[in-house]
């Protein structure tokens, strides 16, 4: 009966409560929206920088975080990849790696350039790469040759069937020389791996660095983004007493995540500001609605009600406004983000050319992240339970005869 | 059997500015199914007293026992079970829950009391059988007339079966056949259920079917008047 009186209460003064939850409607609204696209593009630029660069996880040597060099490889073969698919099920791709830094030359120059040694069939199923080459493919025939990102092959004035010179330090400090031929240009999304990357066959990587059946990084990633930690965990402890350490990708890209957080604080700081507006008017209504009532509270009261018990419905009334306007928000605006998530608002002019430059797709992606929806939630219960504390200290702190009287 | 007692109750309002002497030095007793008007002009404290009796507000210096037990000075919260208990208010404007309808009005005070369900519903349809709204038991008090709402605040009053009913100028808004109407189911559950009552009056109907009348003048009583039965039914 108590949810009963809270429910008919609100709707006591039905415009009133009607422009209090639209309130709220609209402020969850537009701040899952304002988070939506922030994020949208943060998981758009986070989903290139870990298929190109560090996947979800990575295990290492437990010495190649402060010395990043080829001494610091580890073995890697098809039993330790057998072995890791068998025990761990929420494991979708393995992709081993070879990273070193090289110079790469022609006939009149030379650049600093970044060497990947990959197994191109892996790495395609896990980030499409062959989708992304321009010209050529990638290995010939006999799984040999090299692929240039595009900013590397301008640079050096190189093209597909040129050959290139790579001169470096191998593992223990073996000299590392070779000449490939080039067999394709890639586009790499990555505008600072575009500019550097040079991918080699992974065998062929490992034979030029001496590194025979070596390693430096091995790309684990789970089904599902929301298993990094979960895997992680469990990696962690099969390797728990080997020289591997086991990296989820927040502790790869701490500068990313720093970044994300600096680009959220507006968004953020907006919908503290659109909150407080929307809370101010929560508060104005439940103040109405508490003070014409001090007449009847003074009554209930006189004729047994405790004041807990009026409190606990006060209580309801504020949470029911707060909950009609938070789920009808969250429902309009998954609505909405799901609507933009499918057709996503596409750039044009300047912005189109300037997102494409950093290997982008031209369009605004929303992000569909659940949790967006329900800390929506969470926050409208905080402001309810500030908004809360006037009608509590009023009827605590109430004179009956006063309030009978008023 | 003394359901109400006070012993030099005395009220005075604003002490260090201006006192004004609500009550003084005021000693009654009232015994069970007592049927009593508490009469005077405006200001002669009748509401005071009633308000002191019912534990709403709290006197100077004295005290009120209810049913032997001495309400001055209860802590709030005891206060609020006790009154829940054993006193019962029927109000000059009503005063019902306007969202809720006849019957859910009188089953809430029940409720208050944590009354099983099955027992609370047949109290509460037999007491507006009782004040005569059998038929209006799903209407809210914006549907029903001042007599009516009055009726639902009478039966609310003796849903949780209190030893009394204190009563604040009950027939002030009422028209004289609405007036009469709650007068006569009063009169019949004082009669024939032995339900005491004590009201606050100007109205002479009222104090015309009391059967003893405590008139107040400047806080004191000034007369308090015993009235045979018959002479009250004449």
């Amino acid at each position: 009966m108590y949810l009963k009186l809270a429910w008919r209460n609100i709707w006591r003064n039905r415009r009133r409560t009607l422009i209090t939850t639209s309130a709220i409607v609209f402020a969850v609204i537009a701040s899952v929206f304002m988070q939506s696209m922030n994020r949208g593009s943060h998981e758009m630029i986070l989903d290139n920088m870990l298929r190109f660069s560090t996947g979800y996880i990575q295990i290492q040597d437990y010495r190649f975080e402060s010395e990043p060099s080829l001494d610091n490889s580890f073995p890697f073969g098809a039993d330790f990849e057998q072995n890791l698919y068998e025990k761990h099920h929420r494991i979708e791709s393995i992709v081993p790696r070879i990273e070193t830094f090289m110079l790469a030359a022609n006939d009149y120059s030379t650049r600093g350039a970044v060497i990947f040694g990959i197994d191109i069939e892996k790495e395609h199923a896990f980030n499409n790469l062959k989708d992304r080459l321009k010209e050529g493919a990638f290995f010939d025939s006999n799984n040999q040759g090299a692929v240039l990102g595009e900013g590397l092959a301008r640079r050096l004035q190189l093209g597909v069937g040129d050959e290139l010179v790579l001169l470096g330090q191998g593992r223990f400090g073996m000299s590392a020389s070779g000449i490939f031929t080039i067999s394709g240009i890639i586009e790499n999304p990555i505008r600072d791996l575009n500019n550097q990357v040079v991918y080699l066959p992974l065998e062929e990587a490992q034979y030029l660095l001496s590194a025979d059946g070596h390693i430096t990084s091995l790309l684990v990633n789970p089904v599902s983004d929301r298993h990094t930690n979960s895997v992680t965990s469990a990696l962690r402890t099969e390797f728990e007493n080997s020289e591997l350490i086991v990296k989820p990708w927040p502790k790869l890209l701490p500068e990313l995540l720093e970044l994300f957080e600096f680009d959220l604080a507006t968004p953020r700081l907006l919908t503290v500001i659109l909150y407080m507006v929307i809370g101010f008017g929560f508060f104005g209504t439940i103040l109405t609605m508490t003070m014409e009532r001090l007449k009847e509270f003074g009554v209930l009261l006189s004729v047994g009600m405790r004041r807990e018990k009026l409190a606990l419905v006060v209580f309801l009334e504020t949470l029911f406004i707060s909950f009609i306007g938070v789920i009808s928000g969250i429902i309009l605006s998954w609505l909405l983000i799901f609507y933009f998530h499918l057709n996503p608002v596409e750039l044009t002019g300047d912005a189109a050319e300037a997102v494409m430059d950093m290997g982008f797709d031209p369009i605004l992606p929303m992000s569909f992240a659940s949790d967006q929806f329900y800390t929506q939630g969470f926050f409208v219960f905080v402001i309810a339970m500030i908004v809360f504390m006037f009608p509590l200290i009023k009827i605590l702190g109430l004179n009956i005869l006063e309030a009978a009287r008023s | 059997m003394i359901i109400v007692e006070t012993k030099n109750l005395s009220k005075v309002y604003n002490p260090d500015t201006v006192p004004v002497h609500a009550l003084r030095d005021v000693n009654i007793t009232i015994e069970k199914g007592e049927f009593t008007s508490i009469v005077g002009p405006s200001g002669s404290g009748k509401t005071t007293l009633l308000n002191m009796l019912g534990g709403l507000d709290k006197p100077t210096s004295g005290e009120v026992m209810v049913n032997g037990e001495k309400i001055t000075g209860m802590k709030d919260s005891r206060l609020i079970d006790f009154r829940l208990k054993n006193i019962g208010f029927v109000f000059q404007h009503y005063n019902l829950i306007p969202v809720f309808t006849a019957r859910e009005n009188v089953s809430f005070i029940m409720l208050l009391q944590n009354r099983d369900k099955n027992e609370m519903m047949k109290r509460t349809d037999a007491l507006l059988e009782q004040v005569g709204l059998g038929d209006r038991k799903d209407a809210r008090p914006k549907e029903m007339s001042g007599g009516q709402q009055q009726r639902v605040a009478v039966a609310r009053a003796l849903a949780s079966e209190p030893k009394f009913i204190l009563a604040d100028e009950p027939t002030a808004n009422l028209d004289s056949n609405s007036a009469m109407n709650l007068l006569d189911i009063m009169e019949r559950m004082n009669r024939e259920e032995g339900v005491t009552f004590i009201f606050s009056t100007h109205d002479q109907r009222v104090i015309d079917r009391a059967r003893r009348v405590i008139k107040m003048v400047d806080g004191a009583i000034a007369e308090d008047t015993l009235i045979s039965v018959e002479a009250a039914n004449q």
